[in-house]
């Protein structure tokens, strides 16, 4: 398992957002996390990365205990997000997006002076430019991000996590205003990567699409998990139950 | 007034207002910090000059006196004439302090934001300005420090220039000093630092999950601007002849209100736009001053003229905000040399 989390919980004011999540991610496949809205499918990735401090329990990568680690430690160690809501550097083009979760030497000081930078930053913006053709926003490389729509700013957030080194990769709604055959195209590509040693966490509401492409998928109501296993989980009668509201 | 001497006092604080605004543009324009103790950098170069350098001068010629003030008076007699007949002790001595600034500037404005670094934008800057106050009632009040209210001479660093020419010398010293900056702050921006700093003004949160530290990334930019931003008190207390023009009560009006203004008149995250701010800014400014008491009669103002200017920058302030919040300039992307490559192939393509 790359990632695992033990028992997690998170409070806010006495509600119980996270009650007790224990969730295991295999290592290159996609695991599905589902659940009506208010589940805590949302709150358990604001967790495990970092922007929600955990109450009780404990996360694990690769074995390491990274339970509340500042954002940028849990980047660092191997861990990429994107969000329900994308949250795009506005007044930066759609390339300078792309480029900002890379390590680039030139971010210090020193080296911006000394341009120190210039070979890692012609491969960048090469690797940049070949994603964005992949996900067909590559007509977009110079707009300000401030312009694109809902989908296409889906696309970049999807594209900034295809940028990086990271093992795991967690998406947070990334078929939200995304045209079906995109979509499809999209998960395609997600199980590719997969197979080149990529690990997805994904939180998705359309299952219609979804679901195929999943390895495993876990099903959360009322903060807690209330099912795991394949595909075939969702027909589960307290699956239905927690949806229907019954 | 004289025409030579509006034009050269425009000069004079065109370059020095330069370097100050190119500064906060670093860590405002581009970084997004909004630092309103500005004016404490300035002091740092002020008290670099009055208070670190006159110090070691006074122990190196064993002045006497009562107060920091006196002595400082005194020790700036004996280096000056010796500045007089030795213009290398001047350039050295203007040399040193200005690297030594640097270096306490750096250190103060990585201290000055550590308390904060992690606060939100509004609670920075009230938390910065807060410090600033404090530091700044300190040297005011505390002779024994910088002078305080009496201040502290400074020796002249350019006392082997004849004194009708002391003025222009001073004035091009200055230029020089602000084309290094500008020259410096385009190569050093127009790079993916330049692209960081942008990136933490627009969502310093989602910035933190692209594997970016903030708050190191504050401290490190405050220490830098800050650096610069010394400069500023030096030279204008080396031309000045004494630190009390630093060191007062309207400080935070002319060292952080002012370089406000003419970051956002010119065009935040935009060295040129600034530059232009500048200009437009110290042109009004001068105009207003050199001729205060013709515009009072002619206007026949109900208040002292001295508060017209004030008066003025602050709608101006109020009207760039609401009617071109973008400023003379327009932000530009950061285009590096690969991002130029791609472009042009971008658009054959197309």
């Amino acid at each position: 398992m790359i990632l695992q989390t033990f028992n997690l919980s998170k409070f806010f004011e006495g509600l119980r957002a996270l009650d007790g999540v224990s969730i295991s991610v295999p290592r290159e496949a996609l695991t599905l996390i589902i659940g009506p809205n208010g589940s805590g499918k949302t709150t358990f990735i604001n967790t495990i990365t970092g922007f929600y401090r955990a109450d009780e329990g404990r996360v694990e990568y690769e074995g390491r205990d990274i339970t509340n680690l500042p954002p940028h430690r849990v980047f660092r160690e191997g861990i990429v997000r994107t969000f329900q809501i994308p949250r795009p550097f506005k007044k930066l083009t759609v390339l300078e997006n792309m480029l900002m979760p890379l390590n680039n030497p030139g971010e210090h000081i020193r080296n911006a002076f000394v341009k120190k930078w210039v070979d890692f930053e012609s491969e960048s913006v090469e690797k940049a430019y070949d994603i964005l053709e992949f996900l067909n926003i590559s007509h977009l490389t110079f707009e300000k991000s401030e312009t694109l729509s809902g989908g296409q700013l889906r696309l970049l957030e999807i594209g900034k996590a295809l940028m990086t080194d990271a093992k795991l990769i967690v998406m947070d709604e990334p078929l939200a205003g995304v045209a079906p055959a995109l979509a499809h195209e999209i998960l395609r590509k997600i199980k590719e990567l997969c197979e080149t040693g990529k690990t997805f966490l994904i939180v998705e509401h359309r299952l219609d699409i979804i679901l195929d492409y999943a390895d495993r998928v876990y099903v959360m109501g009322n903060g807690k998990v209330i099912a795991e296993g394949g595909k075939e989980v969702i027909e589960k009668p307290e699956v239905v139950e927690v949806y229907l509201g019954a | 007034m004289a025409f030579e001497a509006l034009i050269s006092s425009i000069l004079l604080w065109f370059g020095i207002y330069s370097i100050l605004s190119l500064s906060l543009n670093v860590e405002y324009g581009y970084g997004g910090i909004p630092n309103f103790g500005k004016a404490l950098a300035v002091l740092v170069g002020a008290f670099t000059a009055g208070a670190v350098v006159n110090r070691i001068l006074i122990a190196m010629y064993s002045i006497e006196g009562t107060t920091i003030t006196q002595r400082s008076g005194f020790m700036k007699s004996t280096v000056d004439s010796i500045i007089a007949s030795n213009p290398a002790y001047g350039i050295g001595l203007l040399v040193f302090t200005l690297l030594l600034a640097g270096l306490i500037g750096a250190v103060i404005g990585a201290l000055y934001i550590l308390p904060s670094a992690k606060l939100e934008s509004d609670y920075l800057a009230i938390t910065l300005l807060a410090i600033a106050e404090i530091m700044f009632m300190i040297s005011y009040y505390n002779t024994d420090l910088i002078g305080g209210y009496y201040g502290a001479p400074v020796p002249d660093v350019l006392a082997f220039i004849p004194g009708e020419l002391r003025e222009w010398a001073f004035v091009a010293l200055i230029l020089f000093f602000t084309l290094l900056t500008y020259l410096f702050l385009e190569r050093t921006l127009n790079s993916p630092y330049g692209r960081l700093l942008r990136a933490m003004r627009e969502d310093a949160v989602a910035l933190q999950f692209s594997g970016k530290d903030i708050m190191w990334v504050r401290i490190k930019t405050l220490a830098f601007s800050s650096a610069i931003a010394s400069m500023t008190g030096v030279l204008y207390s080396f031309y000045a002849g004494n630190v009390v023009g630093i060191v007062n009560l309207f400080a935070r009006v002319n060292w952080t209100f002012f370089p406000f203004l003419m970051v956002l008149l010119g065009g935040m995250s935009n060295n040129r736009g600034v530059l232009a701010g500048v200009f437009s800014f110290v042109v009004i400014w001068r105009l207003l001053d050199g001729y205060k008491h013709e515009i009072a009669d002619l206007l026949n103002l109900p208040f002292d003229v001295n508060w017209l200017q004030y008066i003025i920058f602050g709608a101006l302030m109020i009207a760039i905000l609401y009617y071109k919040p973008e400023g003379l300039v327009k932000e530009k992307p950061i285009e590096t040399e690969p991002i130029k490559e791609l472009k042009s192939k971008h658009s054959e393509k197309a």
